[in-house]
């Protein structure tokens, strides 16, 4: 193991022991008022559209409910800037992705939640993690 | 030019009616003193020289984030079982009581919901890059967060006597020992000096800059307010740099979906 790789898995860890900490950078441009931080809550549907850009991305799916209409969903996720350094990009979702996202709900039964983690495919994301040098 | 005629027409103000009396004198005097110190600081043109010490002074270039998540909550890190969360700044009864009547309102969120952005010290504690940039007689900071930049005069200028309050205040520094010293003055009303609490107009910020190791840099951030704090209150703060990593645009306006009303009432628009 190289000493960079070491580091890296050092700083990992540091980040995930962290964890806690984490919920502190989410709010630096907002509180959690809005959302029921005691509730998790998985939606799955199909991507419409994804907006990468500050303060927030947004990623915008198109859920059927249980009476088969469809409901559109906001996910509101960390910044551009924050993600895209933590191996996010623009097309880390796309229109027509179907995706099943973990989010702690909007109150009051609103339909949008802030961003957990998510699934398409085989792929996980994840909004946190060591930020990577190539950038 | 404008700064030297407001200093002549005192100057002959005081010649065609005479000093005022007393105190008057001290303080009209002390005005013009305090014009002529901040207002007509011409820095020089920076010579071959200038350019070369600065290549001598400690190597901050390139972008630099906050480890730990950044925080803006005083975190010391964990080195020598320091605690990451120190105690807050010790406030004097009347803050205590400002403070306790911010919280009282319940305001579910700040205004930074609304892209108002933090002032000092809020703005360096963001999740967010920062790089510092040295030339002849100036550090310039350029914060990721919000897309704001700050100014520390290295040329020798003095604090302004009078200063105008602003988010960032007014910065000077200077090196000591490899070590930069920032003093920064004159803050807006509208910001706070953590959390909830207000400070007065004599809140003065030192900030000291310092490379623990090649690719870390500590600041340790000194807040004093005579009238908010009994005690100065100190914070530390460590980043790692990154050499390949540019500063990002943050145009907070660009996709604001959340927001803060005049009663304290967090919003969020899911409009698509």
């Amino acid at each position: 193991m190289n000493t960079r790789r070491f580091r890296e898995l050092v700083i990992g860890s540091i980040v995930v022991g962290g964890l806690a900490i984490g919920s502190v950078e989410l709010s630096a441009h907002h509180s959690f008022a809005a959302f029921d931080m005691s509730k998790e809550q998985t939606i799955t549907g199909v991507v419409s559209r994804f907006d990468w850009t500050n303060p927030h991305t947004f990623i915008w799916v198109d859920v059927t409910n249980e009476k088969g209409v469809v409901e559109t969903w906001a996910i509101e996720g960390m910044s551009p800037n924050y993600l895209g350094r933590r191996g996010w990009s623009k097309n880390s979702v796309k229109p027509g992705d179907k995706i099943t996202v973990s989010i702690r709900p909007l109150k009051e039964g609103k339909t949008g939640g802030m961003f957990i983690r998510a699934q398409i495919g085989d792929r996980v994301l994840m909004p946190t993690g060591a930020p990577t040098d190539e950038r | 030019m404008r700064h030297s005629a407001r200093l002549l027409s005192a100057t002959l103000l005081f010649a065609v009616v005479g000093p005022p009396e007393g105190g008057h004198y001290v303080r009209a005097l002390h005005y013009v003193r305090t014009l002529h110190a901040q207002q007509n600081f011409v820095p020089k043109k920076p010579t071959d020289a200038d350019w070369a010490a600065v290549a001598k002074l400690p190597d901050f270039t390139g972008v630099w984030e906050a480890t730990f998540g950044g925080g803006g909550r005083g975190g010391r890190g964990r080195a020598g079982g320091a605690p990451a969360f120190p105690a807050g700044p010790q406030l004097t009864p009347a803050y205590i009581e400002k403070r306790r009547a911010n919280q009282a309102k319940g305001a579910e969120d700040s205004q930074a919901a609304n892209c108002l952005p933090p002032g000092m010290p809020g703005i360096m504690g963001q999740p967010y890059p920062m790089e510092f940039l040295l030339t002849p007689g100036l550090v310039t900071i350029v914060i990721e967060a919000y897309s704001q930049v700050r100014h520390i005069y290295t040329d020798g200028r003095p604090l302004p006597g009078d200063p105008d309050p602003k988010f960032f205040g007014t910065s000077i520094g200077r090196w000591e020992n490899g070590t930069l010293v920032a003093e920064t003055v004159g803050f807006s009303p509208a910001t706070d000096l953590v959390a909830n609490t207000p400070h007065s107009d004599k809140m003065k910020i030192v900030e000291r800059f310092t490379l623990a190791d090649p690719d870390t840099m500590t600041i340790e951030t000194t807040v004093t307010d005579p009238e908010a704090l009994t005690a100065p209150y100190t914070t530390t703060r460590t980043l790692r740099r990154h050499r390949a990593w540019t500063i990002a645009e943050y145009i907070c306006e660009e996709n604001n979906r959340n927001s803060v009303d005049q009663n304290g009432k967090a919003g969020i628009n899911i409009k698509k």
